[in-house]
């Protein structure tokens, strides 16, 4: 033990006095901070819904012409006090010609341009259409209106009781009785990115550290002075110590910031950042246990090079895995209580993002999380132990990459 | 203590690389392991290390089995290194610790090592910005931090300059003095002759000599003499003395002046002086001859090849 303590210490100090380390958890800490103090200084309205800083009103010509729209009623059925109620920001002006109106919007005098050229069609005229124009929609909805007003006229109907039965209230009361998915799903599918991207990265910083003892040859030092499953263990929860610290500071400012700046964003984050203490719980849990389980594999795969360069040849098969569970996840999502997930939610190398997502949003009963928590503790701490005597076969066996299948059959032969 | 390694075989595959090693050591003493390159030494420590599991033989220690892990041992493996990017002081201590030294007094011993080898300017240095000779003093130092009671020294001469071989040999004296059980191979003999008391000769994965330095140079000398001219030498020399002395002595070997003559057999030392009385050779030095280790290594090593090829 004392030895394990001294290799993690010795692990840990590496990580603490790595600048780029320090400097990124900072960085992104203070964004964290920062980013949900943002609507209190910019106005972001638009998004939040929330006022909390007065707009500066100042309109150049350039964009007061921007909010010029024209248009041109060949039908005679368009009223301006409308046109207005649906576009309040635009000014609207009635139009000579169809040539008028598009030199106008050609030279920018004008935003955009409405030709109404029968009772249930129109020409649309804009100079640059941007991705977030919704003006084509809107003036839809304009011509919908005056369409049904013409109809009920026609036909000697009442257009308001009319106008009335089509947009009729209706009152529904919702009570969910378990999970609500709908606003559990995106948080869900964000903790389950933060896993994944930890595995990939601080998976990868094992495997080097532990090829890099073996490429400066410190290796045989090492394994004479202490335990094989000291020294990867060591390093590995000092990986994931770091790591999760690393989370926990990052997602703990941004969610405490988020916490005192929720109303001022109208609780548009909510669905990423309002994420329940017991959904929280379990994602520490088979969060960190899905870390440790890939983790001690990098270590694994570490030893099998003897060369930084090599380490892609060796850990791609794993990589190759992680892959395939988090795209099969992040698909799964989508269907939280069907048998699929529910039988990944078991296995180790899927667990930490489909039992996570089930406890999250779906139906799963206490004895499937014990178990499937169990399982993973069992299969940490297996592969916890072949790692070790992997790193510890490894130790002096230089030049190729020796296969993982190879090294098994050399652990069981050994035996 | 009494370390003892008996009858050690091991293969890598279908090939066996150790025939069967045998040899002893004690505290107090020095046992160097000699042996070309590829002969089997560093295998041999690898096994006793435990880096490596031997296919059988034992090894023991005061006629138990030995256990590694139940020793302070400092061993400076043949492939060295470090970790580049720490301070030297760091990677001392995390060393020191790993081998079971409390923080505090790791701290201590790695100052104490790093002075003693003329390297504590380096103390708070990079390992990667230091000189390879003084990486390599930094190593030894990281071997020596626990304050071992074996130190296992796999070619520890190899990459220092005359001075640094100097300090290493004074420290390995000093070890020696103070009863630490040492071993450690080299293929460089002055080193060898100087520290230990016994040697163990591996050539191709066996032990062709082995015991007491002294009893064996004793031992090789037993029927050989010296014997110099004052006015001649060389081949010259030789001559001369084949015509003179060639029912008692063949001349064996030529050493610059000095001629090294194997005595016939039931001949004696006394013999030859009586002739070389009589002679009319101008004898300047006469006397037993001692083989340096070198010749003995060049010589069994060299007798193996013969009676292999």
């Amino acid at each position: 033990m004392h030895k394990f303590l001294t290799v993690l210490k010795y692990e840990l100090k590496e990580y603490f006095s790595n600048k780029t380390f320090v400097i990124i958890t900072i960085f992104l800490a203070v964004a964290g901070l920062l980013g949900p103090f943002l609507p209190r200084v910019i106005d972001m309205s638009d998004f939040t819904g929330v006022k909390v800083v007065e707009k500066e009103e100042k309109v150049n010509e350039k964009d007061e012409k921007a909010k010029t729209f024209l248009y041109i009623d060949n039908v005679g059925f368009l009223s301006e006090d409308v046109l207005q109620a649906v576009f309040p920001d635009k000014t609207w002006k009635k139009a000579d010609s169809i040539e008028a109106l598009k030199t106008a919007v050609e030279e920018r005098e004008a935003g955009a341009g409405f030709v109404v050229t029968g009772i249930d069609s129109y020409d649309y005229y804009v100079y640059n259409k941007s991705m977030t124009d919704t003006n084509q929609f809107a003036f839809d909805e304009v011509m919908k209106q005056f369409y049904r007003v013409n109809y009920c006229m026609e036909k000697g109907l009442d257009p308001e009781e009319f106008m009335g039965m089509l947009s009729a209230p209706i009152q529904a009361n919702e009570t969910i009785l378990n999970k609500d998915t709908t606003s559990n799903f995106w948080y869900c599918y964000l903790l389950v990115i933060v896993v994944f991207m930890l595995i990939m990265l601080y998976g990868q910083m094992i495997a080097v550290a532990v090829t890099n003892e073996k490429s400066n040859r410190a290796i045989e030092v090492l394994v004479t002075s202490t335990t094989s499953n000291s020294l990867l263990f060591g390093k590995v929860i000092a990986g994931a110590i770091a790591s999760l610290g690393q989370v926990a500071i990052i997602l703990g400012a941004l969610l405490c910031s988020y916490g005192m700046n929720r109303e001022v964003w109208g609780k548009q984050l909510d669905m990423f950042l309002d994420i329940p203490t017991d959904v929280m719980i379990a994602f520490a849990f088979f969060g960190l246990g899905g870390y440790l389980f890939f983790a001690f594999l990098y270590g694994a795969m570490g030893a099998l090079v003897s060369k930084t360069e090599d380490i892609s040849k060796s850990t791609s098969g794993l990589m190759m895995v992680i892959m395939i569970v988090y795209m099969f996840s992040l698909i799964q999502l989508n269907n939280v209580d069907g048998t699929i997930i529910k039988v990944l939610s078991f296995l180790p190398i899927s667990s930490y993002s489909t039992m996570f997502a089930r406890i999250a949003m779906g139906t799963v009963a206490t004895w499937e999380i014990i178990l499937s928590f169990v399982i993973l503790v069992a299969s940490i701490v297996a592969v916890g132990v072949i790692g070790a005597k992997i790193y510890r076969m490894g130790t002096l066996r230089y030049g190729n990459p020796i296969k993982f299948s190879s090294a098994l059959k050399d652990l069981k032969k050994s035996e | 203590m009494k370390l003892e390694v008996k009858d050690i075989h091991k293969s890598f595959g279908e090939k066996e690389v150790l025939h069967g090693i045998n040899f002893s050591v004690e505290s107090g003493k020095a046992l160097g392991l000699l042996g070309r390159n590829g002969a089997g030494k560093t295998t041999t420590i690898r096994i006793l290390m435990d880096v490596f599991h031997a296919n059988s033989g034992e090894i023991t220690m005061d006629g138990q089995k030995f256990i590694p892990a139940n020793y302070q041992i400092g061993y400076l493996p043949e492939e060295r290194g470090l970790y580049p990017k720490r301070t030297v002081i760091d990677q001392m201590v995390f060393l020191g610790c790993l081998r079971g030294l409390k923080a505090k007094q790791a701290k201590e011993n790695a100052k104490r090592w790093l002075k003693r080898l003329e390297v504590s300017e380096y103390e708070t240095k990079k390992l990667e910005t230091l000189s390879k000779g003084n990486q390599q003093k930094v190593q030894l130092a990281a071997t020596l931090v626990a304050d071992p009671e074996i130190v296992i020294l796999d070619e520890p001469f190899s990459g220092l300059d005359p001075v640094n071989s100097q300090i290493l040999k004074d420290v390995v004296s000093e070890l020696i003095a103070d009863g630490k059980l040492v071993i450690f191979s080299s293929h460089q003999m002055s080193y060898v002759e100087e520290f230990c008391e016994n040697i163990a000769i591996i050539n191709q994965g066996e032990v062709v000599l082995e015991g007491n330095l002294h009893e064996i140079k004793k031992d090789y000398g037993k029927s050989r003499l010296m014997l110099t001219l004052a006015d001649c030498a060389g081949e010259e020399a030789a001559k001369k003395v084949t015509a003179e002395l060639s029912d008692l002595v063949a001349v064996e070997d030529i050493k610059k002046n000095v001629l090294v003559l194997a005595l016939a057999e039931g001949k004696t030392r006394k013999d030859v002086m009586e002739r070389l009385a009589k002679a009319s050779l101008e004898v300047e030095h006469f006397g037993s001859f001692e083989p340096s280790l070198n010749d003995i290594f060049v010589a069994k090593v060299g007798e193996e090849a013969e009676k292999n090829a």
